[in-house]
């Protein structure tokens, strides 16, 4: 292998495959990064068997060959560099590596013993625009559950049909749903449980030069390809089912609040330093103003020996006064994600789901279950 | 006192002790014969604990009409007549001891037809002496009921535990039988209530669904070792699945329901290092070998044997239970849950005006302030303060704080409580399941809503908000076995508040940052007791500067 490309492309290019490396792995060869030449491009891979990562860069290309080398040690050398051409040279399984003034050699391991990069081809195949994608992903992921008891909740399911696609998670005490479309319709309706943590990676690195992305399903909905411009990942996915989720977000409400969202985070952000000694609860209370003027929320909390905190926001109340206790983090994670100005929450009692939406648009529901709290 | 012969009532009562224990006894024994006798049915019903009733209904061979009032003499039976016989015993009773042992402690009604009687015979027994002998008519079998155990014995009735205590060991024992005979259909209706109910159809693993929960039997591997000596057959759990006590080990001798400790070890060594200590699996094993391999005249209630080679024995199921779990592959079972209905919408909080448990308020221990240095091995948190090292387990030293936290709350009726956007469901064995309905309330007061659901399957709806985590399912099943036995209810809620705790904790292996250990260590300041977890394990380790520089050499 011989070659030459500039520093700054691989540079990216390490950073964006380097978020696939194994970090604790028994296979040694998924701590190294692949390298090789594909046609008049350089392609640069790793992967750490859940998710693989693909990237090409531009490279004048005049023999060709394959080698692995350790990512980490590859990445922390290459940002190193000045921003000028460099010339790599493959001699047995030592690559060399010329810039400017400085050369180097890395000791690598046989391609060949790389783990195969699945290929996922036939199946399911869709096109979806970068910011739809970005903003689903955004809006749901958080809600995964973080720990292994229910392997499907640590997904987000994908659910295509025609040119509809909704994301959903949940993990066991709230739930998201993002409403989106895709530019190609899928043939045939289908749902995949996508692992959060990967779809959270492949949000990371869509960059401005990609306008749409490639989403492709194989026959037996075991990985998925999602194709950008100059980068590809592929996802192993997480098989089971999904609960049945629609059946969870309440069709009802007793009360509606609707207050701006910059304030009631505030709101809650300050209460919850008084939740922090035990499980972060928050009440809120929702006050109707009399005839036609606008109500108010109050947003409290109170730790037993340090003392307690009560915040009130201007809410547009529609229905009966109500109370509601949740925890602060689920409430300020959705709130978080929220680029409207104004949120919606609707309650029924205060021991029944919360939901949360954002007002202007109707492609996001959030739903919280509350904690029982004496008042 | 001069020595002199005992009369034989006081023999009888004596022998009846050893054999009749608690009620679960007298359904071992009854159940016992049923089985002898060739039954496919056998229903059992047990009221007030055993205590008021027990019935047993076979369809067995019945006894014959001439024979009946013989089978309440003291060894009299039907299932052996010489001492060669004792070498080899093929029925689970021989001693002839059972009726009459019975009868002296108890009020007994029997109706039986046997195989080609013309008409079935009806005895009643008031203190061992026929009080009414008559005709009556009866489907083949034998139906034996039992009133009013111990009467007589106010002081056996004082040992006895409580009636949820009773009905578990009943439970437990039918369970037993059942997964020892699954051709046999086994009904259990404890106050009119059905407690097991086995298909009957040959499946060992229909019965461990029956006993354990389907999501239990579709993960058990089966054990086939027909062709050892002794042959060993049955189901094990894989390494993934166990529990958090020894009651889920199940052996049976030639079909006979033992507690052996050969077998016990055996099993235990063989999941060795695969599962956590402290845990234990869901084994069902059957060793069949020769009757004259065995001796089962151990003890007169039959629950132990001696092996004639018990090295053999013990290797042979060691191995055969090693052998399947090496060979099993490493599954990821998710059961597809069936459909729940949406979660109600109302709850409603539990006695608001019930009395404060009474609270023990040992004299609280200083812990010195401490500064965090750094997390070892994932497990300790290295801490200093002017006189030394401290080493502190971060899994111990946060149980102790939990568990503080969850009894502060609960005598504050302060219990603070997460709900779940989706109902998870909990299938109970039946023992479980008996300790639910009887000592329930008690779960409600720490923050877990449960729901029956049909049978023993319940949904959970609520949880105690700091338990958030982890498989839930399997925490309330623990919880369920860790307050089973019988003890005095203010030790029942500190069992709870104990497995909540251990539970929620952080774990050994879990890496800590910086700022979680600080709060950690400064939570576990305030703590009442921070130098010994709820256990009485200790939570800290202290290395003294004057250790360490001796260690060093610095002084002498």
């Amino acid at each position: 292998m011989k070659l030459s490309c500039l520093q700054e492309n691989l540079k990216n290019a390490l950073s964006i495959v380097s978020r696939a490396v194994a970090t604790r792995s028994t296979l040694p060869i998924t701590q190294n990064v692949l390298i090789a030449t594909d046609g008049s491009r350089l392609k640069l891979a790793a992967t750490n068997l859940e998710i693989a990562i693909s990237c090409w860069i531009g490279a004048k290309v005049e023999k060709e060959g394959a080698i692995t080398v350790p990512a980490r040690l590859l990445t922390d050398y290459t940002s190193l560099l000045p921003n000028e051409k460099i010339d790599i040279n493959l001699t047995k399984n030592t690559l060399h590596l010329k810039c400017a003034r400085s050369e180097t050699s890395i000791n690598g391991l046989d391609a060949a013993d790389f783990p195969p990069i699945p290929e996922v081809t036939d199946g399911i195949n869709t096109k979806i625009e970068r910011e739809a994608l970005r903003d689903g992903i955004n809006q749901v992921s958080f809600a995964a559950a973080t720990e292994e008891s229910r392997p499907v909740l640590t997904g987000v399911q994908l659910e295509f049909d025609g040119d509809k696609l909704i994301l959903a998670a949940a993990d066991g005490f709230r739930l998201a749903v993002h409403y989106t479309s895709v530019l190609t319709p899928v043939s045939a309706k289908t749902a995949i449980i996508v692992p959060a943590k990967a779809l959270v990676e492949l949000s990371r690195f869509l960059s401005d030069q990609d306008e749409s992305v490639e989403i492709i399903v194989n026959q037996q909905k075991s990985q998925a390809l999602f194709r950008l411009k100059n980068v590809e990942m592929v996802s192993q996915l997480i098989q089971g089912v999904f609960p049945n989720y629609s059946q969870l977000i309440p069709q009802k409400y007793a009360t509606r609040a609707v207050v701006d969202l910059t304030q009631f985070l505030q709101a809650i952000k300050m209460a919850s330093i008084f939740a922090r000694d035990g499980s972060g609860i928050v009440r809120m209370e929702m006050t109707p103003g009399p005839e036609m003027t606008a109500g108010k929320m109050n947003i409290s909390a109170r730790a037993e020996e340090i003392g307690e905190n009560i915040g009130e926001v201007d809410a547009l109340i529609d229905g009966e006064p109500a109370k509601i206790a949740f925890n602060a983090k689920y409430v300020s994670d959705v709130l978080g994600v929220i680029k409207q100005k104004q949120v919606a929450l609707e309650t029924t009692t205060s021991s029944s789901p919360g939901v949360i939406r954002p007002i202007g648009v109707s492609n996001y529901v959030h739903v919280v279950m509350p904690m029982f709290v004496q008042w | 006192m001069s020595i002199r012969l005992l009369t034989p009532d006081v023999v009888s009562k004596i022998a009846a002790g050893e054999v009749v224990e608690r009620p679960a006894s007298i359904v071992k024994e009854l159940m016992e014969n049923s089985l002898d006798a060739g039954a496919t049915q056998v229903t059992i019903e047990s009221q007030g604990g055993g205590i008021n009733l027990i019935r047993v209904a076979d369809n067995g061979s019945g006894i014959p009409a001439s024979d009946l009032e013989l089978a309440f003499r003291r060894h009299a039976t039907s299932k052996i007549s010489n001492s060669a016989d004792l070498e080899k015993i093929s029925t689970l009773g021989f001693r002839g001891e059972a009726l009459p042992s019975i009868a002296a402690v108890a009020d007994i009604e029997v109706i039986t037809q046997s195989t080609g009687g013309i008409t079935g015979s009806y005895l009643q027994l008031r203190n061992s002496t026929v009080v009414k002998r008559e005709r009556r008519s009866r489907p083949r079998g034998t139906t034996i009921t039992v009133h009013q155990l111990f009467r007589h014995f106010p002081a056996r009735l004082k040992f006895l535990k409580s009636l949820t205590t009773e009905n578990s060991h009943v439970a437990n024992l039918v369970s037993q039988y059942a997964l020892s005979y699954p051709e046999v259909k086994f009904k259990l209706y404890i106050d009119g209530r059905q407690a097991i109910n086995t298909p009957g159809n040959g499946k060992l693993r229909d019965v461990v669904a029956e006993v354990y929960g389907l999501e239990t039997a579709q993960q058990m591997l089966a054990v086939d070792g027909a062709r050892e000596i002794p042959s060993i057959t049955g189901l094990v759990s894989p390494a993934s699945l166990c529990r958090s006590s020894r009651g889920y080990l199940s052996f049976f001798v030639n079909r006979r329901w033992v507690r052996n400790s050969t077998l016990f070890r055996a099993a235990e060594d063989a999941y060795q290092r695969l599962i956590m200590t402290g845990k234990h699996p869901i084994v069902v094993l059957d060793v069949s070998l020769p009757p004259q391999e065995i001796d089962i005249n151990v003890h007169p209630t039959k629950t132990d044997v001696k092996f004639r080679s018990s090295q053999i024995v013990y290797a042979t199921v060691a191995k055969s239970i090693r052998n399947r779990l090496v060979s099993a592959p490493l599954p990821r079972v998710e059961p597809i849950a069936p459909q729940a209905p949406p979660p109600a919408m109302l709850w409603t909080r539990q006695g608001d005006e019930a009395p404060q448990p009474p609270t023990f308020r040992p004299e609280p221990i200083n812990m010195p302030i401490l500064r965090v240095v750094g997390q070892l091995a994932s497990s300790y948190i290295l801490a200093e303060d002017p006189t030394g090292l401290f080493l502190i387990d971060q899994h111990a030293a946060h149980e102790r704080i939990l568990f503080e936290k969850i009894l502060a709350q609960r005598s504050q009726q302060n219990v603070e409580i997460q709900g779940l956007l989706e109902p998870i469901n909990i299938d109970l064995s039946p023992k479980q399941d008996e300790v639910l309905k009887t000592r329930g309330e008690l779960l409600n007061g720490f923050g877990f809503n449960i729901e029956p659901f049909g049978g023993r399957t319940y949904l959970l709806r609520a949880v105690p908000a700091m338990m958030k985590s982890g498989d839930l399912a399997e925490a309330v099943r623990t919880l369920l076995d860790s307050i089973a036995i019988d003890e005095e209810p203010l030790r029942r809620e500190e069992k709870i508040a104990q497995s909540l705790a251990c539970h929620s904790a952080v774990k050994a292996g879990d890496s800590l940052t910086g700022e979680e250990m600080r709060e950690l260590i400064r939570q576990l300041e305030q703590a009442a007791q921070p130098k010994t977890c709820p256990h009485g394990r200790p939570t800290m380790i202290h290395l003294s500067a004057q250790q360490l520089e001796k260690e060093f050499g610095r002084i002498r």
